[in-house]
């Protein structure tokens, strides 16, 4: 029953108490030092990592095990905790040596062996040995995690000691030693993986768990923490047998979007945002931040499939046609701001075999001849693509470019953006009359295009595409990949780019520029074709 | 509640399998899709290569072990990163709730007490914005104002990205940071709670103002406010000692279902503000689409929404000796 009259209640001496605690823990806490607290916008001290390097940026990390991992962030990752046998010099073509201090090959590119560093030595102090190597490989391929296919070729790994490793390929493979030099093939202790639950085979293997906490490499990093979704923490390896790092320790901060990053790099709560858009960079300015615009070999491509359900008159000449009615330059511009170039073919620029390869240019009439020659007046093609923004390219505005472009030459597309996982249902049953996706190379061989986008039996996009599969490609890449001499390699990956070309089932509408953009005392900053960024050559000075 | 909870856990594992969606490209990659070692490595792995009744049977079995299955995306138990997550939720929503618990009474006393004058059309002004304002629309303004124009308060996470966060003990950083004696890191996520409990909070101090006010016009017409009056008493004495109490009885159980929607619909609040919460790890789960994870949360929303049931009813009896627990 509720009281009707009375004095006011007194608030009793208990809830006295406790406001006042909560009053005296506030006060505490607004009264100390700004300096120590490393919270206030604006503030870019830090309470008990002054030293530490923090990067921003959205992360797509899938696993954090060496053989399963497979992401962007992946390859920042590895190149710091795992080591590769070969490393990559600044060129982003020169290959130097990290774990292994030489390395030959016969004649026929079928036989490679390695020289190991003796006095390379894991986090834990135990000797770099060719077991590991040998484990390390096998368990990538044994996994048959995303990364797998670059060990696919390997036939047999001998160790006759502990400092030599010999590899014997089912068939020539001259970008051998580009795929040795990709992050995934870095090498773990073996001992230790072992002790925690790894193996080589899928149904046995238990270690996965365990490399999210902890980690088992020789590189100048070791893993500290990690929590999905909010940051990776990484710290100096005080063992590290090389040139010791810079930082004590590296944090990368979940941070998708990039205004955000770019309001934290600007107020200095980090020291590097890697995720700049062009439309974000633009207004970026002040003597404390650096912003640097480099060519990446990253790009995003239409795919034209003639065998997909709805994609049968996507003809030979109807694909040409779709090919010259696109706007490139209008496409650079739309996408990123003019922050990036046209590609001639999926082999992207700075590759091997694109040296002199015409950028594709916009030739309405042309197109318009090829459509009245083949019969077509009037084209409606559904155009499902995932709803992405990648490397600031975001695909609804490059297909609503598209399909400005076409609709010039009465082709009209019906866009429809899905999640990835919708698309990739759709893609492998019924397939995609045209679409749109990125590609950003796993190592520095331009093979791994021909793979991946020539009409090779069996590749990813001749299946995608249901195109029959061109016999001359599987030829020349065959005759390239036991090549030796690299220019005559350059001629031959040429001709594959070229073939790629004529196919017109693959076309580039942007290879965007990356902004480096960074506090103005970080040295360093750099982009690499194998590692993304490899943090040991980052100091602060 | 067992039954309910498998209930929910079926609906979700079924319909989820029916979406037209494949898992495999958030496992595998969009590149390896062809590749039929790797796919095939993969759908053993993840049980993908079962029907979807051996699949959803294996599922209830573990789900009756307490074993909610690996996440596809963390690659670690569900439980783990729930319970990894939970507090960061749980302490955004407790923060949200008790801002909007605070000023909404006071914004329904006040609109009240100034029934159809100017303070009450604001207060409902007020009202109706946090009630239909989109949360990361919402988010979003404030972050650009008070963030990244006016430098007052601290961006998006749980502190700085710079800083430590706190030993784990409760996982509340807020608390974790008093009981080991770290005050910066106290005010630093404090500072950083501010924005996104303030955005996701809005919304209930809509609801709580217009229910305090209505509730309270109702008491005013009380023959025992009218006696308070007529004996003298002041009249801040006479609604905050006598009518409020009664007033806020109907509240009771809105503010315990408002916690579960919170809790369940800081998705928006939490991507906006990269909250390391559940809403944030919900929207990851659903994009891409990693059942176990999908199915976690679910459970976890159906078990929060049972639970602050249960809490309101107790709550309400020990507010109202009318009623009884039976």
């Amino acid at each position: 029953m509720a009281r009707v009259v009375g004095s006011p209640q007194r608030i009793s001496a208990g809830r006295r108490l406790a406001a006042l605690a909560v009053v005296g823990a506030f006060t505490i806490a607004a009264c100390s030092s700004d300096s120590d607290s490393g919270s206030s916008a604006g503030d870019s001290s830090g309470s008990s990592s002054d030293k530490a390097l923090v990067i921003a940026r959205g992360m797509d990390v899938n696993s954090l095990d060496p053989s399963r991992a497979y992401c962007d962030t992946c390859q920042i990752y590895m190149t710091a905790v795992y080591e590769t046998l070969i490393g990559l010099d600044d060129d982003n073509t020169t290959l130097v040596p990290r774990l292994a201090t030489a390395w030959e090959s016969n004649a026929e590119q079928t036989e490679f062996t390695f020289t190991l560093d003796p006095t390379a030595k894991f986090a834990d102090g135990s000797a770099v040995t060719s077991a590991d190597v040998k484990y390390s490989w096998e368990r990538l391929a044994g996994l048959q995690g995303s990364a797998s296919y670059l060990v696919g070729s390997i036939e047999a790994i001998d160790t006759p000691d502990d400092g030599t490793v010999k590899v014997t390929l089912s068939a020539s493979n001259s970008a051998f030693l580009a795929q040795v030099n990709a992050g995934y093939l870095g090498i773990m202790n073996k001992k230790v993986a072992e002790a925690n639950g790894a193996t080589t085979d899928p149904t046995t293997d238990k270690a996965e768990e365990w490399f999210l906490a902890n980690s088992a490499g020789s590189g100048p990093y070791t893993l500290k923490s990690y929590a999905a979704g909010a940051e990776l923490r990484l710290e100096r390896n005080d063992a590290y047998w090389g040139a010791a790092p810079a930082f004590p320790e590296v944090i990368i901060k979940e941070t998708p979007q990039a205004v955000t990053q770019r309001q934290q790099l600007e107020e200095g709560s980090v020291d590097i945002a890697m995720q700049i858009s062009n439309d974000v960079a633009a207004g970026m300015s002040g003597s404390d931040v650096v912003v640097e615009q480099v060519p990446s070999f990253n790009f995003v491509y239409l795919a034209l499939s003639p065998g997909a359900a709805g994609g049968e008159e996507l003809t030979p000449e109807v694909r040409e046609a779709i090919r010259l009615a696109l706007d490139y330059d209008g496409l650079v511009d739309a996408t990123v701001g003019g922050a990036g170039q046209p590609q001639a073919s999926p082999i992207p620029n700075g590759f091997a075999g694109t040296d002199g390869l015409a950028a594709p240019k916009q030739d309405l009439a042309k197109a318009q001849d090829l459509l009245t020659a083949a019969g077509v007046t009037t084209l409606t093609l559904d155009a499902t693509y995932p709803s992405l923004n990648v490397y600031g390219v975001d695909f609804s505005t490059a297909m609503q470019k598209v399909q400005t472009d076409l609709k010039a030459v009465g082709i009209e597309l019906q866009l429809n953006p899905v999640e990835i996982s919708v698309w990739a249902d759709k893609i492998t049953t019924d397939g995609i009359p045209v679409t749109m996706l990125y590609f950003a190379p796993d190592h520095t061989d331009s093979s791994q295009y021909v793979q991946y986008f020539g009409m090779l039996e069996g590749s990813q996009w001749q299946g995608w595409t249901r195109a029959d599969p061109v016999p001359e490609q599987a030829d020349l890449l065959d005759q390239a990949l036991a090549e030796q001499d690299p220019a005559a390699r350059a001629d031959l990956y040429q001709a594959l780019a070229n073939s790629m070309i004529a196919d017109q089932l693959i076309i580039p509408v942007v290879n965007p520029n990356l902004f480096l953009a960074s506090r103005s005392d970080i040295k360093g900053m750099h982009y690499s074709a194998c590692c993304n960024l490899d943090l040991a050559r980052l100091s602060r000075g | 509640m067992p039954l309910l909870l498998l209930g929910i856990a079926s609906i979700v594992f079924l319909v989820s399998r029916l979406t037209p969606a494949d898992p495999l490209v958030s496992i595998v990659g969009e590149r390896n899709l062809n590749n039929p070692e790797v796919v095939a490595a993969a759908k053993a792995r993840w049980g993908l290569d079962q029907s979807v009744f051996v699949q959803y049977f294996t599922y209830m079995k573990n789900l009756l072990h307490g074993d909610m299955g690996t996440s596809f995306t963390t690659r670690r138990p569900v439980l783990s990163d729930l319970g990894d997550r939970l507090p960061a939720t749980l302490e955004l929503t407790f923060c949200a709730l008790s801002f909007g618990i605070l000023f909404g009474i006071g914004l329904g006393v006040l609109a009240a007490r100034r029934r159809n004058r100017l303070t009450d059309h604001v207060a409902r002004l007020f009202a109706l914005i946090g009630s239909s304002l989109p949360a990361f629309w919402a988010g979003l303004l404030v972050l650009y104002v008070f963030y990244a124009k006016l430098g007052w308060l601290p961006g998006p996470g749980r502190i700085n990205p710079r800083a430590t966060a706190p030993d784990h003990i409760t996982g509340f950083y807020t608390i974790d940071s008093l009981l080991t004696g770290d005050f910066a890191t106290f005010k630093d996520s404090v500072l950083h709670l501010v924005l996104p409990a303030s955005v996701l909070g809005w919304g209930v101090v809509g609801i709580v103002s217009r229910l305090v006010r209505a509730s309270l016009l109702d008491e005013f017409s009380m023959e025992y406010v009218r006696v308070a009056r007529a004996m003298g008493l002041r009249e801040r004495t006479v609604v905050n000692t006598h009518a409020l109490r009664n007033a806020l009885l109907p509240t009771i159980t809105i503010v315990a279902f408002t916690f579960a929607f919170l809790l369940t619909g800081a998705v928006l609040t939490e991507t906006v503000f990269s909250w390391p919460g559940v809403g944030s790890y919900a929207v990851s789960a659903s994009r891409k689409l990693d059942f176990p994870a999908i199915i976690g949360v679910t459970i976890l929303g159906g078990v929060a929404f049972l639970i602050t049931n249960l809490v309101s009813d107790i709550a309400y009896a020990l507010a109202d000796p009318r009623i009884r627990l039976s």
